[in-house]
Protein backbone atom coordinates (compact mmCIF):
# COMPACT_ATOMS: atom_id res chain seq x y z
CA UNK A 1 0.00 0.00 0.00
CA UNK A 2 2.77 2.38 0.99
CA UNK A 3 4.75 1.43 -2.09
CA UNK A 4 1.72 2.24 -4.26
CA UNK A 5 1.30 5.59 -2.50
CA UNK A 6 4.97 6.34 -3.07
CA UNK A 7 4.61 5.52 -6.77
CA UNK A 8 1.61 7.84 -7.13
CA UNK A 9 3.44 10.59 -5.27
CA UNK A 10 6.53 10.11 -7.45
CA UNK A 11 4.43 10.21 -10.62
CA UNK A 12 2.73 13.42 -9.48
CA UNK A 13 6.11 14.96 -8.75
CA UNK A 14 7.46 13.97 -12.17
CA UNK A 15 4.35 15.35 -13.83
CA UNK A 16 4.85 18.64 -12.01
CA UNK A 17 8.47 18.83 -13.15
CA UNK A 18 7.30 18.07 -16.68
CA UNK A 19 4.81 20.94 -16.54
CA UNK A 20 7.54 23.23 -15.23
CA UNK A 21 9.89 22.32 -18.05
CA UNK A 22 7.21 22.89 -20.68
CA UNK A 23 7.15 26.58 -19.94
CA UNK A 24 10.91 26.88 -19.85
CA UNK A 25 12.13 25.51 -23.16
CA UNK A 26 11.21 28.42 -25.40
CA UNK A 27 12.59 30.92 -22.88
CA UNK A 28 15.80 28.88 -22.61
CA UNK A 29 16.26 28.83 -26.39
CA UNK A 30 15.60 32.55 -26.75
CA UNK A 31 18.00 33.26 -23.88
CA UNK A 32 20.71 31.25 -25.61
CA UNK A 33 20.36 33.64 -28.56
CA UNK A 34 20.28 36.81 -26.47
CA UNK A 35 23.92 37.76 -27.03
CA UNK A 36 25.07 35.96 -30.14
CA UNK A 37 23.73 34.28 -33.21
CA UNK A 38 24.02 30.51 -32.83
CA UNK A 39 23.36 27.46 -34.98
CA UNK A 40 21.20 24.52 -33.85
CA UNK A 41 23.92 22.30 -32.43
CA UNK A 42 25.48 25.29 -30.69
CA UNK A 43 22.16 26.05 -28.99
CA UNK A 44 21.97 22.45 -27.76
CA UNK A 45 25.53 22.64 -26.42
CA UNK A 46 24.82 26.00 -24.75
CA UNK A 47 21.76 24.58 -22.98
CA UNK A 48 23.77 21.52 -21.94
CA UNK A 49 26.50 23.75 -20.53
CA UNK A 50 24.29 25.98 -18.41
CA UNK A 51 21.20 23.93 -17.61
CA UNK A 52 19.96 20.42 -17.10
CA UNK A 53 17.37 21.09 -19.79
CA UNK A 54 18.47 19.13 -22.80
CA UNK A 55 16.62 19.71 -26.05
CA UNK A 56 16.67 16.49 -28.00
CA UNK A 57 18.40 16.83 -31.33
CA UNK A 58 15.61 15.80 -33.68
CA UNK A 59 13.22 18.39 -32.29
CA UNK A 60 15.40 21.49 -31.98
CA UNK A 61 15.18 22.24 -35.71
CA UNK A 62 11.38 22.17 -35.99
CA UNK A 63 11.24 24.44 -32.92
CA UNK A 64 13.72 26.85 -34.52
CA UNK A 65 11.72 26.76 -37.76
CA UNK A 66 8.59 27.73 -35.84
CA UNK A 67 10.34 30.56 -34.00
CA UNK A 68 11.64 31.73 -37.37
CA UNK A 69 8.19 31.67 -38.97
CA UNK A 70 6.74 33.51 -35.97
CA UNK A 71 9.31 36.25 -36.60
CA UNK A 72 11.17 35.83 -33.30
CA UNK A 73 14.44 34.78 -34.95
CA UNK A 74 16.14 35.32 -38.29
CA UNK A 75 18.05 32.51 -39.95
CA UNK A 76 21.01 32.76 -42.31
CA UNK A 77 23.44 30.25 -43.78
CA UNK A 78 27.14 30.85 -43.19
CA UNK A 79 30.00 28.99 -44.78
CA UNK A 80 32.12 28.63 -41.65
CA UNK A 81 34.27 25.69 -40.65
CA UNK A 82 34.05 22.40 -42.45
CA UNK A 83 30.30 22.57 -43.02
CA UNK A 84 27.78 25.32 -43.77
CA UNK A 85 25.79 26.25 -40.68
CA UNK A 86 22.41 27.86 -40.28
CA UNK A 87 22.71 30.62 -37.71
CA UNK A 88 19.76 32.01 -35.80
CA UNK A 89 19.63 35.54 -34.46
CA UNK A 90 16.96 37.25 -32.35
CA UNK A 91 14.84 39.80 -34.18
CA UNK A 92 13.50 42.96 -32.52
CA UNK A 93 10.22 41.11 -32.05
CA UNK A 94 12.05 38.16 -30.55
CA UNK A 95 13.93 40.43 -28.16
CA UNK A 96 10.67 42.01 -27.01
CA UNK A 97 9.20 38.56 -26.46
CA UNK A 98 12.31 37.50 -24.58
CA UNK A 99 12.11 40.55 -22.30
CA UNK A 100 8.44 39.91 -21.63
CA UNK A 101 9.11 36.25 -20.86
CA UNK A 102 12.08 37.11 -18.64
CA UNK A 103 10.02 39.62 -16.65
CA UNK A 104 7.18 37.15 -16.23
CA UNK A 105 9.61 34.43 -15.17
CA UNK A 106 11.31 36.65 -12.56
CA UNK A 107 7.95 37.74 -11.18
CA UNK A 108 6.85 34.14 -10.91
CA UNK A 109 10.06 32.98 -9.22
CA UNK A 110 9.92 35.99 -6.82
CA UNK A 111 6.39 35.11 -5.81
CA UNK A 112 7.27 31.47 -5.15
CA UNK A 113 10.35 32.58 -3.16
CA UNK A 114 8.21 34.82 -0.99
CA UNK A 115 5.79 31.98 -0.39
CA UNK A 116 8.69 29.67 0.45
CA UNK A 117 10.04 32.16 2.99
CA UNK A 118 6.57 32.61 4.47
CA UNK A 119 6.27 28.85 4.80
CA UNK A 120 9.48 28.81 6.81
CA UNK A 121 11.31 26.47 4.47
CA UNK A 122 14.48 28.56 4.25
CA UNK B 1 36.23 14.35 -42.23
CA UNK B 2 36.28 11.79 -44.99
CA UNK B 3 33.84 8.94 -44.63
CA UNK B 4 33.95 5.64 -46.47
CA UNK B 5 31.54 5.05 -49.34
CA UNK B 6 29.46 2.86 -47.02
CA UNK B 7 29.30 5.61 -44.40
CA UNK B 8 28.36 8.20 -47.01
CA UNK B 9 25.68 5.87 -48.36
CA UNK B 10 24.19 5.44 -44.87
CA UNK B 11 23.94 9.20 -44.37
CA UNK B 12 22.61 9.76 -47.89
CA UNK B 13 19.99 7.08 -47.25
CA UNK B 14 18.88 8.77 -44.02
CA UNK B 15 18.67 12.16 -45.71
CA UNK B 16 16.86 10.69 -48.73
CA UNK B 17 14.09 9.24 -46.56
CA UNK B 18 13.97 12.47 -44.55
CA UNK B 19 13.61 14.61 -47.67
CA UNK B 20 11.01 12.32 -49.27
CA UNK B 21 8.98 12.45 -46.07
CA UNK B 22 9.22 16.24 -45.89
CA UNK B 23 8.25 16.72 -49.53
CA UNK B 24 4.93 14.99 -49.04
CA UNK B 25 3.96 17.98 -46.89
CA UNK B 26 6.27 20.87 -47.71
CA UNK B 27 7.42 22.71 -50.79
CA UNK B 28 10.77 21.74 -52.28
CA UNK B 29 12.69 24.83 -51.12
CA UNK B 30 11.69 24.47 -47.46
CA UNK B 31 12.38 20.73 -47.53
CA UNK B 32 15.80 21.23 -49.10
CA UNK B 33 16.73 23.82 -46.48
CA UNK B 34 15.65 21.49 -43.66
CA UNK B 35 17.66 18.61 -45.15
CA UNK B 36 20.72 20.83 -45.50
CA UNK B 37 20.46 21.85 -41.84
CA UNK B 38 20.10 18.27 -40.62
CA UNK B 39 23.00 17.14 -42.82
CA UNK B 40 25.17 19.90 -41.36
CA UNK B 41 24.18 18.68 -37.89
CA UNK B 42 25.06 15.06 -38.69
CA UNK B 43 28.46 15.90 -40.16
CA UNK B 44 29.35 18.19 -37.29
CA UNK B 45 28.40 15.52 -34.75
CA UNK B 46 30.55 13.02 -36.66
CA UNK B 47 33.48 15.43 -36.57
CA UNK B 48 33.35 15.24 -32.77
CA UNK B 49 33.60 11.46 -32.77
CA UNK B 50 36.26 8.97 -33.57
CA UNK B 51 35.09 7.59 -36.88
CA UNK B 52 38.49 6.16 -37.76
CA UNK B 53 38.19 3.15 -35.45
CA UNK B 54 34.43 2.56 -35.60
CA UNK B 55 32.84 4.59 -38.37
CA UNK B 56 29.67 2.54 -38.56
CA UNK B 57 29.06 2.71 -34.81
CA UNK B 58 29.68 6.47 -34.74
CA UNK B 59 27.25 7.10 -37.59
CA UNK B 60 24.55 4.92 -36.05
CA UNK B 61 24.90 6.67 -32.68
CA UNK B 62 24.63 10.12 -34.28
CA UNK B 63 21.57 9.11 -36.30
CA UNK B 64 19.97 7.47 -33.26
CA UNK B 65 20.41 10.65 -31.21
CA UNK B 66 18.77 12.60 -33.98
CA UNK B 67 15.80 10.22 -34.25
CA UNK B 68 14.45 8.26 -37.18
CA UNK B 69 14.06 10.32 -40.39
CA UNK B 70 10.30 9.76 -40.37
CA UNK B 71 9.99 11.02 -36.82
CA UNK B 72 12.07 14.13 -37.45
CA UNK B 73 10.14 14.80 -40.66
CA UNK B 74 6.84 14.36 -38.89
CA UNK B 75 7.85 16.95 -36.29
CA UNK B 76 8.69 19.39 -39.09
CA UNK B 77 5.74 18.62 -41.27
CA UNK B 78 2.83 18.83 -38.90
CA UNK B 79 4.15 21.99 -37.31
CA UNK B 80 4.82 23.67 -40.65
CA UNK B 81 1.56 22.72 -42.28
CA UNK B 82 -0.33 23.85 -39.18
CA UNK B 83 1.60 27.13 -39.18
CA UNK B 84 0.83 27.84 -42.82
CA UNK B 85 -2.86 27.08 -42.35
CA UNK B 86 -3.23 29.12 -39.16
CA UNK B 87 -1.24 32.11 -40.41
CA UNK B 88 -2.67 32.36 -43.93
CA UNK B 89 -6.13 30.81 -43.39
CA UNK B 90 -6.06 29.71 -47.05
CA UNK B 91 -8.15 26.78 -48.16
CA UNK B 92 -5.45 24.45 -49.53
CA UNK B 93 -3.08 24.74 -46.53
CA UNK B 94 -6.09 24.27 -44.25
CA UNK B 95 -7.06 21.09 -46.13
CA UNK B 96 -3.47 19.85 -45.99
CA UNK B 97 -3.16 20.54 -42.26
CA UNK B 98 -6.49 18.84 -41.51
CA UNK B 99 -5.47 15.83 -43.59
CA UNK B 100 -2.15 15.69 -41.79
CA UNK B 101 -3.85 15.95 -38.39
CA UNK B 102 -6.46 13.36 -39.33
CA UNK B 103 -3.79 10.88 -40.37
CA UNK B 104 -1.80 11.23 -37.15
CA UNK B 105 -4.34 11.32 -34.29
CA UNK B 106 -7.85 10.26 -33.37
CA UNK B 107 -8.72 13.77 -32.20
CA UNK B 108 -7.40 15.18 -35.48
CA UNK B 109 -9.51 12.69 -37.40
CA UNK B 110 -12.65 13.68 -35.45
CA UNK B 111 -12.04 17.38 -36.10
CA UNK B 112 -11.40 16.70 -39.79
CA UNK B 113 -14.69 14.79 -40.07
CA UNK B 114 -16.54 17.70 -38.46
CA UNK B 115 -14.99 20.19 -40.86
CA UNK B 116 -15.67 17.90 -43.81
CA UNK B 117 -19.31 17.76 -42.77
CA UNK B 118 -19.44 21.56 -42.64
CA UNK B 119 -17.92 21.95 -46.09
CA UNK B 120 -20.26 19.30 -47.51
CA UNK B 121 -23.32 21.04 -46.04
CA UNK B 122 -22.22 24.44 -47.35
CA UNK B 123 -21.54 23.14 -50.84
CA UNK B 124 -24.85 21.25 -50.82
CA UNK B 125 -26.78 24.47 -50.19
CA UNK B 126 -24.94 26.21 -53.03
CA UNK B 127 -25.64 23.27 -55.32
CA UNK B 128 -29.29 23.50 -54.30
CA UNK B 129 -29.39 27.15 -55.40
CA UNK B 130 -27.98 26.24 -58.82
CA UNK B 131 -30.28 23.23 -59.27
CA UNK B 132 -33.35 25.28 -58.35
CA UNK B 133 -32.80 27.38 -61.48
CA UNK B 134 -32.57 24.27 -63.70
CA UNK B 135 -35.13 22.03 -61.97
CA UNK B 136 -37.57 24.37 -60.22
CA UNK B 137 -40.10 21.62 -59.50
CA UNK B 138 -37.60 19.23 -57.90
CA UNK B 139 -35.72 21.52 -55.53
CA UNK B 140 -37.05 23.01 -52.30
CA UNK B 141 -38.68 21.73 -49.13
CA UNK B 142 -39.82 18.13 -49.49
CA UNK B 143 -43.07 17.59 -47.61
CA UNK B 144 -45.11 14.46 -46.89
CA UNK B 145 -48.71 15.02 -45.86
CA UNK B 146 -47.91 18.69 -45.46
CA UNK B 147 -45.02 18.05 -43.06
CA UNK B 148 -41.49 19.05 -44.16
CA UNK B 149 -39.19 16.01 -44.10
CA UNK B 150 -36.17 17.24 -46.03
CA UNK B 151 -34.64 20.14 -47.84
CA UNK B 152 -32.85 19.75 -51.13
CA UNK B 153 -33.35 18.20 -54.54
CA UNK B 154 -35.38 15.09 -55.25
CA UNK B 155 -35.41 13.29 -58.64
CA UNK B 156 -38.21 12.29 -58.84
CA UNK B 157 -40.09 13.27 -55.70
CA UNK B 158 -40.79 10.22 -53.47
CA UNK B 159 -44.33 8.77 -53.61
CA UNK B 160 -46.70 10.89 -51.60
CA UNK B 161 -44.21 13.70 -51.28
CA UNK B 162 -44.38 17.19 -52.65
CA UNK B 163 -41.66 19.71 -53.26
CA UNK B 164 -42.61 23.12 -51.94
CA UNK B 165 -40.83 26.42 -52.32
CA UNK B 166 -40.54 29.00 -55.07
CA UNK B 167 -37.52 30.82 -56.41
CA UNK B 168 -37.12 32.49 -53.02
CA UNK B 169 -35.33 29.25 -52.05
CA UNK B 170 -32.34 30.40 -54.15
CA UNK B 171 -31.20 33.41 -52.07
CA UNK B 172 -31.85 31.49 -48.85
CA UNK B 173 -29.75 28.54 -50.08
CA UNK B 174 -26.95 30.87 -51.22
CA UNK B 175 -26.87 32.74 -47.89
CA UNK B 176 -27.04 29.48 -45.91
CA UNK B 177 -24.33 27.84 -48.06
CA UNK B 178 -21.94 30.77 -47.91
CA UNK B 179 -22.62 31.21 -44.19
CA UNK B 180 -21.88 27.56 -43.43
CA UNK B 181 -18.73 27.61 -45.58
CA UNK B 182 -17.48 30.81 -43.93
CA UNK B 183 -18.30 29.44 -40.48
CA UNK B 184 -16.59 26.16 -41.27
CA UNK B 185 -13.48 27.93 -42.56
CA UNK B 186 -13.30 30.14 -39.47
CA UNK B 187 -13.98 27.17 -37.24
CA UNK B 188 -11.33 25.03 -38.93
CA UNK B 189 -8.79 27.82 -38.54
CA UNK B 190 -9.62 28.02 -34.86
CA UNK B 191 -9.36 24.25 -34.50
CA UNK B 192 -5.98 24.24 -36.22
CA UNK B 193 -4.84 27.10 -33.98
CA UNK B 194 -5.82 25.04 -30.98
CA UNK B 195 -4.07 21.96 -32.40
CA UNK B 196 -1.00 24.07 -33.01
CA UNK B 197 -0.97 25.35 -29.41
CA UNK B 198 -1.28 21.79 -28.13
CA UNK B 199 1.46 20.72 -30.50
CA UNK B 200 3.81 23.44 -29.27
CA UNK B 201 3.16 22.52 -25.64
CA UNK B 202 3.56 18.81 -26.31
CA UNK B 203 6.74 19.39 -28.28
CA UNK B 204 8.21 21.54 -25.51
CA UNK B 205 7.49 18.68 -23.15
CA UNK B 206 8.73 15.91 -25.44
CA UNK B 207 11.87 17.73 -26.47
CA UNK B 208 13.26 18.10 -22.96
CA UNK B 209 14.43 15.72 -20.35
CA UNK B 210 16.10 16.06 -17.00
CA UNK B 211 19.58 14.69 -16.73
Amino acid sequence: MKAAERTVSQAASENWQEQLRRGGVELAILLSLARDARYGLEIIRHLEEFTDLVVTEGTIYPIMARLSRDGFVNAEWRETGAHPRKYYRLTARGRTKLNDMRTAWKTFVGQIDRLTVAAGEE
Amino acid sequence: MKLSDTGEARIRGYLFIFERSLRSFLNAAVATDAVREVESHIRERLDERDTASDERGAIERVLAELGTPLRVAQAYSLEMTLDEAVVTGRFVPTMRALWSGASTSVVGFAWAMLVFTGWSAGLSFLAMAVLKVIFPLNVGFVTVNGLPVAIGASFPAPPGAEVAGGYWVIPIAIVAGLGILAGTQRGSRRILGWMRENRVRAKASASTRLQ
